[in-house]
C-alpha cells in the first residue's frame, strides 16, 4: 500500500470531484435508458395498434378509413391506448371502446361503431 | 497510354481548361485570402507577424480559401452528368478521384502563388523562410487535395452541400494543420528561419498524404455506385 | 435475432461493473501524487479506450458493409459510432472534472490525449449531420460507411500529430498514471476496462435490438397493409 503523500486536494474536497465524475457517468447511462424506454413505448403502442388492426380483419373498409384518418391522425396520437384493456381481448369486448382504437377513425369510422 | 491514364489526362485537362475559361474558383479564392489578411491585420492589430502567429494566420487563411474551392469542385460533374459519364466509361472510377484531386492541387498551388507573396508583403520582415515553406505548402496541398476531393464528392450529392464541406473537412485536416503550422512556425521566426523538428513534421505531412490519398482512392468507387 | 444474447451480456456487465467499482473504492491503493482524485482515472481512461476502439470497430463494420452490400453492417456501424460518441461525451466531461481537480482548470490544452480526443469527437459528431443530409437511404448508408472508414484512418494519425505538437516540457498526466502502475492498480484498471467494454457492448446490442424491433413493426405494417403513422423518423438506418 502506498503511503498517503501530498495529494492534490484535501480528501473531503477531492471526494466531491470523484463523486461528480461517477455521477455524470451514471446520469448519462440513465438518460440513455430513458430514451430507449421512450422508444420501446412507441414500439409497444404501434404493435398494439397493429394487433387490433389485424384482428379486425384488414379488408376494404380500412382503405377509406386511411384517407379520412390522415387528418385526425395527429390529434389522436396522444390518446392513451392504455385506457383500452391491457389484456388482448376478442373483438366483442374491444368494440365498446372502439372509438379509441385504431386511433384516428372517430367520426369517419365506417364500421358503425358508436362514437363517444 | 493506358485507358486510365488517358482518362486521367482528359479529365484533368478538361477541368483546368474550364477553370481557365470561366475563372470561377481561383479569383474568388485569391481575393478571399487577401481580404482575410486585411481582416487579420485589423483583428489582431498587428502590422508585422512572425513565428507561430504568422504561421497561424497564413494557414488558417489558406485553409478557409481552400474550402471555397473545394465546395465548387464537383458541381460541374453533378450538373452536367459527369458522374454518369464516368460510370459508363470502361475505366477504373477512381481515375475521377485522382484527376479531380490533381486539379484541386493545381488550384491550391496557384492560390498560394498569389496569396503567399502578398502575405509576405503585408506581414513578413524577411523572405528567407519562404523557400523551405514551398516544400511544406506542396506536401500540405497534397493532403488537402486528397481529403478535400473525397469530402467534396460526398457533399455534392447531399442537401446542405455548402455547409457540409466545412463541417466535415475541418476536423479531418486538423493533423495536417498541426504539422504545417508546426513546421512553418520556426521558419517565420524573428531571427531567421529555423528548422526545429522540420524533418518530423514533413514526415507527418507525408504520412497524412499517403494515408488519405490511399483511402480516397480505395473508397471512391463506392461513392459512385448508383 | 439481436436480442438473443442480451440478457447474459447485461448480467455480465452488471457483475463486472459491481466488481470493478468495489475494487476502485475498496481495494486500489491511494495514489501518492494525486490522492483520491486519481480514482477518476479508473472511469475516464477505460471510457476513452472503449470509445476509441468503438470508433475503429465502427469503421470495420463499415468496410464489411461496403464489401458485402448487406445493410445490417451499416446499422452496426451506425450504432457503434453512436455509442462511442455518447461515451466520448462522458470522456470529455470526466476528463474536464479530472483536470479541474488536478490543475484547477476545467480545460487544459497541455494534455495531448484529451485534446486529440476532442478533435476525434468533433470529427465523429459531424457524422450525424453528414448522414442526415443525404436523402436516398442506400446512398446514405454507403457514404456513411466511407465516412466511418476515413474517420477510422484519421484517429491514429490525429493522436500522433497532437502528441507531437505538445511541448515536451509540460508534464503528462497519463505518463505518471500509466507509467509505474503497481499491480493492484493495474488489476483494478483492467477490471474497470473490462466492465466499461462490456457496458459498451451491452448498450450497442440493446440499441440494435430496439432498432430491429422497430424494423419488424414496419415490416408487419407493410405486410398488413396498414397505414403508417406520421412523424416517424425514417432517416436513421434501419434494421429488419
Amino acid at each position: 500500500m502506498l503511503p498517503l503523500g501530498v495529494p492534490a486536494l484535501p480528501l473531503d474536497e477531492a471526494g466531491k470531484y470523484v463523486a461528480g465524475a461517477y455521477v455524470v457517468f451514471l446520469v448519462l447511462i440513465v438518460v440513455y435508458v430513458a430514451i430507449m424506454a421512450a422508444k420501446l413505448q412507441r414500439i409497444e403502442k404501434e404493435l398494439r395498434e397493429l394487433a387490433s388492426f389485424a384482428e379486425q380483419g384488414n379488408t376494404y373498409p380500412h382503405m377509406a378509413e386511411a384517407e379520412g384518418r390522415s387528418h385526425g391522425r395527429n390529434i389522436d396520437e396522444t390518446k392513451p391506448s392504455a385506457d383500452h384493456d391491457l389484456t388482448l381481448s376478442g373483438p366483442d369486448e374491444g368494440r365498446a371502446d372502439h372509438a379509441e382504437s385504431p386511433p384516428g377513425g372517430r367520426a369517419d369510422h365506417p364500421q358503425g361503431v358508436p362514437d363517444v | 497510354m493506358t485507358p486510365s491514364r488517358a482518362a486521367f489526362a482528359a479529365i484533368l485537362g478538361k477541368d483546368l481548361r474550364s477553370e481557365l475559361r470561366t475563372l470561377q474558383s481561383l479569383p474568388a479564392m485569391a481575393l478571399f485570402s487577401i481580404t482575410t489578411f486585411v481582416i487579420f491585420r485589423f483583428g489582431l492589430d498587428r502590422t508585422s507577424l512572425s513565428g507561430s502567429l504568422a504561421a497561424g494566420v497564413l494557414w488558417a487563411t489558406l485553409l478557409f480559401a481552400a474550402v471555397l474551392g473545394i465546395n465548387r469542385l464537383f458541381v460541374a460533374e453533378r450538373e452536367e452528368g459527369g458522374f454518369d459519364a464516368i460510370r459508363l466509361a470502361p475505366i477504373d472510377r477512381s481515375v475521377l478521384f485522382a484527376a479531380k484531386a490533381a486539379a484541386l492541387l493545381v488550384y491550391l498551388l496557384a492560390l498560394e502563388l498569389i496569396a503567399v507573396p502578398i502575405f509576405a508583403l503585408f506581414f513578413l520582415d524577411s523572405v528567407a523562410g519562404l523557400a523551405p515553406l514551398a516544400l511544406i505548402l506542396l506536401l500540405a496541398d497534397l493532403g488537402l487535395a486528397a481529403t478535400g476531393t473525397l469530402i467534396s464528392s460526398m457533399a455534392v450529392n447531399s442537401r446542405a452541400r455548402d455547409l457540409l464541406v466545412p463541417l466535415v473537412l475541418l476536423p479531418l485536416v486538423v493533423p495536417l494543420m498541426i504539422a504545417a503550422t508546426g513546421a512553418t512556425d520556426p521558419l517565420l521566426a524573428v531571427g531567421g528561419p529555423g528548422y526545429h523538428r522540420f524533418g518530423t513534421w514533413l514526415m507527418v505531412l507525408g504520412l497524412y498524404d499517403l494515408i488519405f490519398g490511399l483511402v480516397g482512392y480505395a473508397v471512391f468507387d463506392f461513392l459512385l455506385e448508383d | 435475432m439481436y436480442g438473443k444474447g442480451l440478457r447474459p451480456l447485461s448480467i455480465a456487465t452488471v457483475a463486472a461493473l459491481a466488481v470493478s467499482l468495489s475494487l476502485v473504492f475498496f481495494y486500489a491503493p491511494l495514489d501518492a501524487d494525486q490522492g483520491f482524485i486519481q480514482k477518476i482515472f479508473y472511469l475516464h481512461v477505460p471510457l476513452a479506450i472503449t470509445a476509441l476502439v468503438g470508433f475503429v470497430v465502427g469503421g470495420t463494420f463499415a468496410i464489411a458493409h461496403l464489401r458485402s452490400g448487406n445493410r445490417k453492417w451499416d446499422a452496426y456501424s451506425y450504432v457503434s459510432i453512436h455509442m462511442s460518441v455518447i461515451f466520448g461525451v462522458a470522456v470529455l466531461i470526466t476528463g474536464s472534472i479530472w483536470a479541474k481537480a488536478s490543475w484547477g482548470h476545467w480545460w487544459v490544452w497541455d494534455e495531448p490525449t484529451l485534446v486529440s480526443f476532442l478533435i476525434v469527437f468533433l470529427m465523429y459528431a459531424t457524422y450525424y449531420p453528414f448522414r442526415y443530409a443525404i436523402e436516398d437511404p442506400e446512398r446514405q448508408a454507403r457514404y456513411a460507411s466511407v465516412f466511418a472508414i476515413t474517420a477510422g484512418a484519421f484517429v491514429p494519425l490525429n493522436f500522433i500529430a497532437v502528441r507531437m505538437a505538445q511541448s515536451l516540457v509540460h508534464p503528462r498526466v497519463f505518463a505518471t498514471a500509466n507509467g509505474g502502475l503497481p499491480g493492484s492498480m493495474m488489476l483494478t484498471f483492467l477490471c474497470s476496462l473490462a466492465a466499461i467494454a462490456l457496458l459498451w457492448m451491452t448498450l450497442v446490442k440493446f440499441e440494435l435490438t430496439a432498432k430491429s424491433a422497430s424494423g419488424q413493426v414496419k415490416r408487419l405494417r407493410r405486410a398488413l397493409d396498414a397505414p403508417a403513422p406520421g412523424g416517424a423518423s425514417r432517416i436513421a438506418p434501419e434494421v429488419s
